[in-house]
């Protein structure tokens, strides 16, 4: 089993773990938006959505239990590259200039996840494990929304999950080696047009909340 | 000194074929015992080095750049030759012979040629098998173009970087050896001298770039693929570290030095500007292949190329070699351009230069093909000149690029002195009084892939050498040596940059040992370079200290050594009395300005013997004997 | 354009044989063509320094002509200067303009320690290269080049990632100082060729390990060192050895 350890604790495999937790992230975000956009049927709707979804039982805790799982291992893999490449270079440049590889999303990603982070923790705390005893799903959310400084946070949170995704997606495929020169575009393409859907998919739920409620 | 060249008897064909089966070999086991130096990593040091070390033998290894894989082989752009026939028009080994040969106006050994041209085509395999990706058909299979000098196309290219992929491939085979333990490889060393014990080349004495150290190493046999020793002309296509030191310390414990005016000027180069400029830059002879070289027809024409018509240019080549046109060798190309600006009608600010025109074959192909052909030399051009050579003719003038003089050696690649061996572009061997493009890039292959591995092991089987390590006394006086010599040289503390010296004795040898000599010049010159020698040695400053990474001090005593060598390239050349390739003596030409040879007085190779410090060398002649061609006055009309 | 002579301020780094640490000095640039190479102003500055008795700048050089790879500095934080696709050898002085202060510094990585001044010891590459680099064959044994057909553009390919010089220039230039792109290079060009198959997946797994080994960072996609490379070699070129990684450890049989 040494080829295992050997294998899988190479640079390229953190990449690639990296890549296959981000891209499972991708799908949640997206199944994750699809839900939500049940708030455009109003209140009720969405409310059945939400009891529809727990009546799934013992299938939402595995794929709980999995999103913990790949979050652990991606957040995981993520300080070890970032101190790895921290000491990558131990003395720094007086003067350093940006070649043109660069964007302000790939510049940012280490400082872009751990944003999402601490957003992951206070979106748990103030809806999943909020007090759902007397009021439902909908009101709960509404209730939380309708503070202006969570409303703020939670739009920023999305705008920087955009600039995240928009960098981790085509990267994902790239860390596959999944790079075509008839596909990569649309991939490239699609990961651009993937993260404005969720940056203004998610960004715009809190205001149907206010609207509606 | 006896020269013995140790050619084979019998028909040339079958020379190389009998003389290895007759070579005393060294079995597997055996090989293990012995250590052999081998200094260098271009094509030639590379390739024998991983050979070696591939068949068994120890192998320690040199070089003087970070690492192995940036030897100046790698600036070759234009390509190999080998007689394959893939285009099927008419090529075989003996044409390539033939050509060889003829291209080197018969000054070289026609068995070492021969072997060199039945080499060739086992070395495309070799490099196709080690991964070279040479240029291809859409079909899959190997293309191939043209090159001077020979009317087929033989030539496999990889773009305009034939010399970096087969050095590269050199490089992977060197670095799996590197790997496997079987060379040891030192990176930034300098070899300063050759160590003789018993007659025999036992070791070297080295110094380590990095820290300054002078450091001792001890073998079984040396081998030298140091390259070639342009740069004595300061301005050359030649990489900056190339040195004649090595040869040059060769030279002094007993290895004769041969030919040493035999200097290839290349014709397509780019033009020199200011007195700053450290570096010439050559544009493959592959250009032209589809460029067009032309002059005004009238003298102080300076009209930009697009205004002159085309019945007012004058396509010199094409219209004094129709059969060859722009493909004649290089020494005839770039005499004849020198020729057109004497007559005032170069072009450019300076009036040394002449055009090479795209512009008919652009029409002729569109842009896209010459890109895909030409591409990076194009670019390159375009940087250092800041002109769109798509847009506007090159403006080109020769330039020295390649030196077929070198260390003296035998048929079996070894030198003067016993177990002293010298390859690829560092001896004298195959390319005559002129090389013929894309064969240095053979020769250095051949050499160290088929050739050294073979006949070292033939010396090393044939010799009782008693063990040597480096506490002798021999390397002790040698290091002892070295070292006042560093000492002096760090303590002159003059008024004069190593460079500023360096730059005035390339200018003397240009000026006098250049395109063309003669008797009167050359005996100037030789005055002047023992004068300057003189100068740097009381005058030369070199800051810093000798244990140190000091780049001035390696100039230092590269140049002290060229101060030396250039006297006696020029030595050379007064004596030889007669034009032949790429040395042109102004008082042997034919009515039409060609080079007149005289076999009569000159079919000798001409082996400089050190006779001791401050005497004038010996010359040993080694008579030149033609079994099988024809001498004939070299003719591409 | 027409020759001009300039003058720079230089902000050189300079660090002794042997010690962890060095500064910037201040050094004037005079009166430079501007149809000089970057090296060849070094070497005018060297020449006064010099006569000045100061110790002249240590820095690597040797073709002059942009394919050897041995020059490479970092000139106002972009690895061999801003102009794309060019060794610093390459780099005219028509780039800059009179009067400009230009930053000077070595290539940085913990795998690639400060020798002198500006000089840096590459050997990392070395080890990664004899790790796996190459195709094994014995001289003499090998069939006729023309056997195994290789189409054009596969050719082309291969030839796209064996054109890397080895300066280290996408490691200077990544933010993570990693060779990701040297090694996807070379993994390229010998995967890409048939005669380079049989050894593909054992290759790809040792050089990746011994590049992690030497201390390379990692590679985050940023394309840096696309866009510093002098040779102009794609980041698609790290997509075939992440690909060959991933069929190496995972589907092959080497270990």
């Amino acid at each position: 089993m040494n080829w295992l350890v050997r294998t899988f604790s190479c640079s390229v495999a953190k990449k690639q773990f990296m890549a296959v937790t981000g891209l499972a992230f991708c799908l949640f975000l997206t199944s994750h938006l699809i839900g939500n956009l049940f708030v455009y049927g109003g209140k009720d709707a969405f409310n059945a959505y939400v009891e529809h979804l727990h009546a799934l039982g013992v299938l939402i805790h595995i794929a709980e239990a999995g999103l913990i799982v790949f979050a652990l291992i991606h957040i995981g893999t993520a300080l070890i590259l970032y101190f790895q490449n921290l000491a990558a270079r131990p003395v720094r440049y007086k003067k350093k200039s940006n070649a043109g590889g660069r964007t302000l999303a790939s510049a940012t990603m280490p400082y872009t996840g751990l944003f999402i982070l601490v957003f992951i923790v206070v979106h748990l705390v103030s809806m999943k494990f909020a007090d759902h005893s007397t009021l439902s799903t909908f009101d709960v959310t509404a209730g939380v929304f309708a503070k202006p400084a969570y409303l703020a946070f939670y739009i920023v949170s999305m705008v920087v999950v955009a600039f995240h995704v928009n960098h981790g997606f085509w990267s994902a495929f790239q860390s596959f080696g999944a790079s075509h020169p008839k596909y990569m575009p649309i991939v490239r393409g699609f990961g651009i047009l993937f993260s404005l859907i969720v940056g203004a998919g998610f960004g715009l739920i809190p205001i149907a909340f206010n609207m509606i409620s | 000194m006896q020269l013995n060249s140790n050619v084979p008897s019998g028909p040339l064909e079958g020379k190389w074929d009998r003389y290895k089966f007759d070579l005393k070999k060294v079995n597997p086991a055996n090989k293990r015992k012995f250590e052999v130096i081998v200094v260098g990593t271009g094509l030639a040091g590379g390739s024998a080095a991983a050979t070696m070390a591939d068949l068994g033998y120890h192998v320690k290894n040199f070089c003087i750049q970070d690492t192995p894989r940036r030897a100046h082989s790698i600036a070759a752009q234009g390509g190999i030759n080998a007689a394959k026939n893939y285009p099927g028009d008419g090529d075989s080994v003996y044409n390539l012979f033939y050509d060889t040969i003829k291209g080197g106006d018969y000054r070289a050994r026609e068995a070492n040629v021969y072997r060199l041209a039945q080499n060739a085509n086992a070395i495309i395999d070799h490099c196709v098998a080690t991964g070279v990706p040479f240029a291809r058909e859409y079909g899959g299979l190997h293309a191939n173009r043209s090159f001077g000098g020979a009317q087929v196309s033989r030539t496999f290219y990889a773009r305009g970087q034939t010399g970096q992929q087969l050095l590269l491939g050199v490089y992977g085979q060197l670095s799996r050896q590197i790997g496997l333990g079987g060379v040891e490889m030192y990176a930034r060393r300098d070899i300063l001298d050759i160590v003789i014990v018993d007659g025999c080349a036992r070791g070297v004495i080295c110094r380590n770039l990095v820290t300054g150290e002078i450091e001792r190493h001890s073998a079984h046999a040396v081998v030298l693929a140091t390259g070639g020793y342009d740069n004595v002309y300061f301005l050359s296509t030649s990489g900056m570290h190339s040195n004649v030191s090595a040869c040059w310390a060769a030279y002094k414990k007993g290895a004769a030095f041969a030919n040493p005016c035999y200097t290839q000027i290349h014709p397509t180069c780019i033009t020199v500007h200011g007195d700053y400029q450290s570096k010439l830059t050559l544009m493959s002879e592959s250009l032209r292949n589809d460029g067009r070289i032309w002059v005004p027809k009238k003298a102080g024409d300076n009209r930009s190329p697009e205004q002159i018509p085309e019945n007012e240019r004058d396509y010199y080549l094409e219209r004094k070699y129709p059969s060859f046109g722009n493909l004649v060798p290089r020494d005839v190309a770039s005499r004849n351009a020198k020729m057109a600006c004497d007559e005032g009608r170069g072009v450019g600010n300076t009036g040394l230069a002449v055009y090479l025109d795209f512009t008919e074959a652009i029409q002729r192909d569109g842009e896209d093909v010459i890109r895909a052909k030409y591409g990076n030399l194009f670019q390159m051009y375009d940087k250092i000149q800041d002109e769109d050579p798509y847009k506007v003719p090159m403006k080109i003038y020769p330039a020295i690029h390649y030196v077929m003089g070198g260390t003296w050696v035998d048929y079996n690649l070894m030198t003067t002195r016993n177990g002293l061996f010298c390859l690829g572009g560092a001896n004298f061997s195959d390319h005559g009084a002129n090389r013929l493009g894309a064969s240095a890039l053979m020769q250095g292959l051949s050499d160290g892939y088929f050739v050294l591995p073979y006949t070292i092991g033939g010396y090393l089987a044939t010799q009782s050498l008693t063990d040597v390590d480096t506490s002798h006394q021999a390397f002790k006086d040698s290091e002892t040596q070295l070292n006042e010599k560093l000492n002096k040289l760090m303590n002159i503390n003059g008024k004069r940059t190593v460079d500023d010296i360096h730059k005035e004795l390339g200018h003397y040898m240009w000026e006098y040992c250049g395109m063309a000599r003669n008797d009167a010049g050359l005996k100037e010159g030789i005055q002047k370079i023992s004068a300057l020698r003189e100068e740097f040695w009381q005058n030369v400053n070199v800051t810093g200290s000798s244990k140190d990474f000091n780049q001035t001090l390696e100039k230092g005593y590269r140049l002290a050594d060229y101060l030396e060598f250039g006297e006696l390239l020029a030595r050379d050349a007064l004596t030889r009395e007669e034009s032949c390739g790429g040395h042109f003596r102004e008082e042997s030409q034919t009515e039409e300005n060609e080079a007149k040879r005289d076999d009569e007085n000159f079919c000798h190779v001409a082996a400089w013997e050190y006779a001791g410090e401050g005497k004038t060398p010996i010359l040993n002649k080694e008579p030149l004997v033609f079994e099988s061609v024809k001498l004939t006055q070299r003719s591409y009309k | 354009m027409e020759e001009k002579f300039i003058n720079l301020t230089l902000k050189v780094w300079r660090q002794k044989l042997g010690e962890k640490k060095g500064k910037i000095e201040t050094y004037q640039a005079k009166n430079i063509s501007t149809d000089a190479s970057f090296l060849e102003m070094l070497d005018i500055v060297n020449d006064d320094l010099t006569i000045k008795g100061i110790e002249p700048i240590a820095f690597d050089h040797d073709c002059r002509e942009g394919i050897c790879g041995m020059c490479g500095q970092v000139v106002n934080g972009y690895a061999h200067g801003e102009e794309k696709g060019t060794t610093l050898c390459q780099l005219h002085m028509r780039r800059f303009k009179d009067g400009d202060t230009v930053f000077v510094e070595p290539f940085r990585a913990k795998a690639f320690k400060v020798v002198k001044d500006l000089v840096v010891d590459r050997s990392a590459f070395d080890k990664i290269i004899q790790a796996g680099g190459y195709i094994t064959a014995k001289a003499g044994g090998a069939p006729d080049a023309n056997n195994l057909p290789v189409t054009y553009e596969t050719c082309e390919l291969a030839m796209n990632g064996a054109e890397c010089i080895g300066c280290g220039a996408c490691v200077a230039a990544c933010p993570n100082a990693s060779a990701m792109l040297f090694v996807g290079a070379k993994i390229s060009h010998l995967a890409l060729l048939p005669q380079g198959r049989p050894e593909a997946a054992k290759r790809a797994l040792a050089m990746v390990r011994t590049m992690d080994s030497c201390g390379f960072g990692n590679c985050s996609n940023e394309r840096e060192c696309e866009a510093s490379c002098p040779k102009n070699i794609e980041i698609t070129n790290i997509a075939r050895l992440n690909r060959e990684f991933l069929s190496a450890g995972v589907c092959s049989t080497a270990m």
